[in-house]
C-alpha cells in the first residue's frame, strides 16, 4: 500500500462478499450436459422421450377425447356420499365449514410458534405461494370435483369453505394461544364437531354414509384413534412391568401376523364375542373402523418404538438429572423427539390406511371405490365398459389425498427440523 | 471409618466445616467388572473437588452414582444429610439438590434455550411461567448468553451449548454441581468460555465435583484434587501437593503423561 494515502474520514468500502461463481447454462448447453453427454445417453434420451410422449399422448387423448365422463357427472353425488339422504346434504356442507374453521384456526395458531423460532434464526417466513403449494393436491381435487358437479351452488359453497379456512387461519395467527399444543387439540374438537354436525340432532347416522364421505370418515377416524393407541402400545412394549410388556408385545405381533382382510372379516363376525352379552351388535361401519384401528395401531406401535429407540440415552439422563419424573420425561423429552423422527414412516402408514379403506367393501360397505364399481351397473351405463372412467376417477381421488398427506409430512419434517441441523 | 472421623477428614482437607457429600465404602460392578472399589470420599460445603485419572478409572461412574444415574452395589452415599436409597422420592429429592453437566451437553434439541432452562423449574418445582422465565434469564446472564434465549440448541456452538447446560442445571438452584468432563467434547477455542463460567460458579461458593483433564483449572480453582485409577482413589490432596509433591508412583506417571 506504499504511496497510497488513506483518507480516514471517508468510510472504507465494504469488500463485496464473494458468492459461488454464477453458473447459468442456456437451454442448449444444459441439454448437452444432462441429456446428451454421451452417445448412449443420447440414445436413451431419445428412446425414453418418445416413450413418454406416446404414453402422455394416449392418456391425454383418453381423458380429454375418448373417455365418457358422463357417468361421473351424473353420479358425482353418489360418488361423494352414495345413499346419504339428499335432504340432509346441508349437514355435510355445515360439517365442512366447521372443519375448515377449526383446521384453519389450528394451523394459524400452531404456525405462530414455529414462525417465531424461525424468525429468531433469520429464516424468512413462508410466503403465500408456499401455502398454495401446500394445499395444491387438494385444490386440484376440488377443482376436478367441481368441474364434474357443474353446479354454481356447490362452487360458491366451496369458495365459502376456503374463505372460512383462510379467515380462521388469520384469526389463529392473531389470537395468542398460551400453549401451542392446544391448537392441535382444537383441530380434534373441530373434527368431532363436524362429525356431530352430520349425525346429531336428528342427523344421519354413520351407517348410512357412503362414497367419499365414508372413505374420509374411516381414514380420519382411523388415524385419530389408532395414533394414540399405537403410541401407548409402543410405550407399553418398553414398559418395565412384565404384564404390560407381554400384553402389548403379544397384541402387536398377533395383529401384524394377520392380513387386514382377515381382521375385517373377524371384526364383522367375531366382535360380538368380546362385548358383554345382550349388548347390541355394532354396525358394519363401526366394525370396519374398529378393524382398521386395531390393524393400524399395531403398525404405528412398531414405528413409534423405532423412534423411541432412536432417542439418545443422554437425553434420558439429562431429564433424570434435572429431576423430571419418568412420566414427564416420556411426555416432554422422549416422545416429542421420537415422534419427530418417525414422521415419514407414520405418514406412510396413514397413507396406507387411507387406501386400505377401500377394502371395507368386503364387509358390505359402499365407500368410494365400491360406488365407482356399482355405478357401472346402472341401466344407463351397464355393459359399456365404463369401469375405466370410474376407476380412473377413484384412483385420482386416492392419489390426491395420498399425495397431499405426503407433502404435508415433508413440510412438517422441515418445520420441526428447525434448530436440529 | 466412623462419621466423626470422616467429618474430621473433611474438615482437615479444606477447613470449611460440615460435609456436603459423604461417600463410604462405595463399590459398583458392571457385570463382572468392578468399576469402583471401596471408595471413601468426603466433600465439604463450598469445596471444589477435581477428579482426574486415566480413562476407565471410575471417575465418571463415581459422580454418576451421586445422583443415581448409576446405582451403587455396596456402600453408602449421603448427600446433604439425605442418604441415597432405592426410594424414588429420596432419589428425586437428591436430584433436586444436585445439578449435573454432561460431556455431550445433552440439551433437549426440540426445545429452545429458554425452554431448556425453565423445564425443570416449571415441571418439577411447578414455578409459574413468568417467574421461571425471569429466573432462567438470570441464569443465562450468569453464563453470559442471554441473547441466545430463543434459539434452539442446534443453532449454538459447542461452548454456548455447554454454558446453556450449566444454566439449565443452575435453574434448579442446586447445592451441588457435578461436571462430567464438561470440556472434553469442545473445540479448543471454546474451552475457555466454559471454564470461565465454572470459575465464576466456584467463586460464588458452589460445592462442585469436576471430572476433567483441564489441569490449569484444577490448579487455579480446586480446593482438592482426587486422583483415581482402576476404581480406587490413589491419592488426594491440595493442588500444590498434587502437582509438586505427589506421593504415589501412579500419580507421578499420570502427571508425566498429561503435563
Amino acid at each position: 500500500m506504499s504511496g497510497v494515502r488513506l483518507d480516514l474520514q471517508e468510510p472504507l468500502p465494504v469488500p463485496e462478499t464473494e458468492g459461488p461463481p454464477a453458473r447459468r447454462l442456456d437451454a442448449r448447453a444444459w441439454a448437452r450436459e444432462n441429456l446428451f453427454s454421451s452417445k448412449l445417453n443420447g440414445v436413451l434420451t431419445v428412446v425414453f422421450g418418445l416413450l413418454l410422449a406416446w404414453v402422455a399422448y394416449r392418456m391425454f387423448r383418453f381423458v380429454f377425447v375418448d373417455a365418457r365422463w358422463e357417468i361421473i357427472e351424473r353420479n358425482i353425488t353418489n360418488l361423494l356420499v352414495y345413499q346419504f339422504p339428499r335432504g340432509e346434504l346441508w349437514r355435510v356442507w355445515a360439517a365442512l365449514y366447521v372443519l375448515a374453521a377449526s383446521v384453519g384456526f389450528g394451523v394459524g395458531a400452531a404456525g405462530r410458534r414455529s414462525s417465531l423460532a424461525a424468525e429468531a434464526d433469520g429464516v424468512p417466513r413462508q410466503g403465500r405461494s408456499m401455502v398454495l403449494r401446500r394445499v395444491g393436491p387438494l385444490l386440484v381435487l376440488v377443482v376436478v370435483l367441481l368441474v364434474f358437479a357443474q353446479s354454481l351452488t356447490a362452487t360458491l359453497l366451496v369458495a365459502g369453505v376456503a374463505a372460512t379456512a383462510v379467515l380462521f387461519r388469520v384469526v389463529g395467527q392473531r389470537v395468542p394461544l398460551r400453549r401451542a399444543r392446544l391448537a392441535s387439540l382444537l383441530v380434534l374438537v373441530g373434527i368431532a364437531a363436524a362429525y356431530l354436525t352430520i349425525t346429531a340432532f336428528g342427523g344421519v347416522p354413520r351407517d348410512r354414509w357412503g362414497g367419499l364421505l365414508l372413505t374420509a370418515f374411516l381414514a380420519i377416524g382411523g388415524i385419530v384413534i389408532s395414533f394414540p393407541l399405537g403410541v401407548l402400545l409402543a410405550l407399553g412394549r418398553r414398559s418395565s412391568f412384565p404384564a404390560v410388556r407381554i400384553v402389548c408385545t403379544a397384541y402387536i405381533e398377533l395383529i401384524r401376523g394377520v392380513p387386514l382382510i382377515t381382521i375385517l372379516f373377524m371384526s364383522a363376525f367375531a366382535l360380538g364375542f368380546f362385548l358383554p352379552p345382550g349388548s347390541e351388535r355394532p354396525s358394519a361401519v363401526t366394525r370396519a373402523l374398529v378393524a382398521l384401528v386395531f390393524f393400524t395401531a399395531a403398525y404405528v406401535a412398531e414405528i413409534v418404538r423405532g423412534g423411541l429407540q432412536g432417542v439418545p440415552r443422554g437425553q434420558l439422563e439429562a431429564a433424570q438429572a434435572i429431576g423430571l419424573s419418568p412420566l414427564k420425561t416420556t411426555r416432554l423429552i422422549v416422545l416429542p423427539q421420537a415422534l419427530r423422527n418417525v414422521i415419514p414412516a407414520l405418514v406412510g402408514q396413514f397413507i396406507s390406511l387411507f387406501k386400505d379403506t377401500s377394502l371395507v367393501f368386503i364387509v358390505g360397505l359402499t365407500e368410494l371405490l365400491a360406488v365407482a364399481q356399482n355405478i357401472t351397473k346402472q341401466s344407463d351405463f351397464v355393459a359399456q365398459g365404463l369401469f375405466v372412467e370410474t376407476l380412473i376417477f377413484a384412483a385420482f381421488v386416492y392419489w390426491a389425498g395420498s399425495y397431499w398427506m405426503s407433502r404435508e409430512s415433508q413440510r412438517l419434517e422441515t418445520r420441526l427440523g428447525v434448530g436440529v441441523r | 471409618m466412623t462419621e466423626e472421623a470422616l467429618t474430621a477428614e473433611a474438615t482437615e482437607a479444606h477447613g470449611t466445616g460440615e460435609p456436603m457429600i459423604v461417600i463410604e465404602d462405595l463399590s459398583k460392578w458392571f457385570g463382572d467388572f468392578q468399576a469402583l472399589k471401596d471408595v471413601d470420599l468426603v466433600i465439604g460445603k463450598q469445596e471444589v473437588v477435581v477428579v482426574c485419572g486415566p480413562s476407565g478409572s471410575g471417575k465418571s461412574t463415581l459422580i454418576r452414582c451421586i445422583n443415581r444415574l448409576e446405582q451403587h452395589d455396596k456402600g453408602r452415599i449421603v448427600v446433604d444429610g439425605i442418604e441415597l436409597t432405592n426410594d424414588l422420592r429420596n432419589i428425586q429429592e437428591i436430584r433436586r439438590e444436585v445439578g449435573m453437566v454432561f460431556q455431550q451437553f445433552n440439551l433437549f434439541p426440540h426445545l429452545t434455550v429458554l425452554e431448556n432452562v425453565t423445564l425443570a423449574p416449571r415441571h418439577v418445582r411447578r414455578a409459574a411461567k413468568a417467574k421461571a422465565n425471569e429466573a432462567a434469564m438470570k441464569q443465562l446472564e450468569r453464563v453470559r448468553i442471554p441473547e441466545q434465549a430463543n434459539k434452539f440448541p442446534g443453532q449454538l456452538s459447542g461452548g454456548q451449548q455447554q454454558r446453556v447446560a450449566i444454566a439449565r442445571a443452575l435453574a434448579m438452584e442446586p447445592k451441588i454441581m457435578l461436571f462430567d468432563e464438561p470440556t472434553s467434547a469442545l473445540d479448543p477455542e471454546m474451552i475457555k468460555e466454559v471454564l470461565e463460567a465454572m470459575v465464576d460458579l466456584a467463586q460464588s461458593g458452589m460445592t462442585m465435583i469436576v471430572v476433567t483433564h483441564e489441569m490449569g483449572f484444577a490448579r487455579e480453582v480446586a480446593s482438592r484434587i482426587v486422583f483415581m485409577a482402576d476404581g480406587e482413589i490413589v491419592e488426594a490432596g491440595t493442588p500444590e501437593h498434587f502437582f509438586t509433591n505427589p506421593r504415589e508412583e501412579r500419580t507421578k506417571q499420570f502427571l508425566a503423561q498429561i503435563l
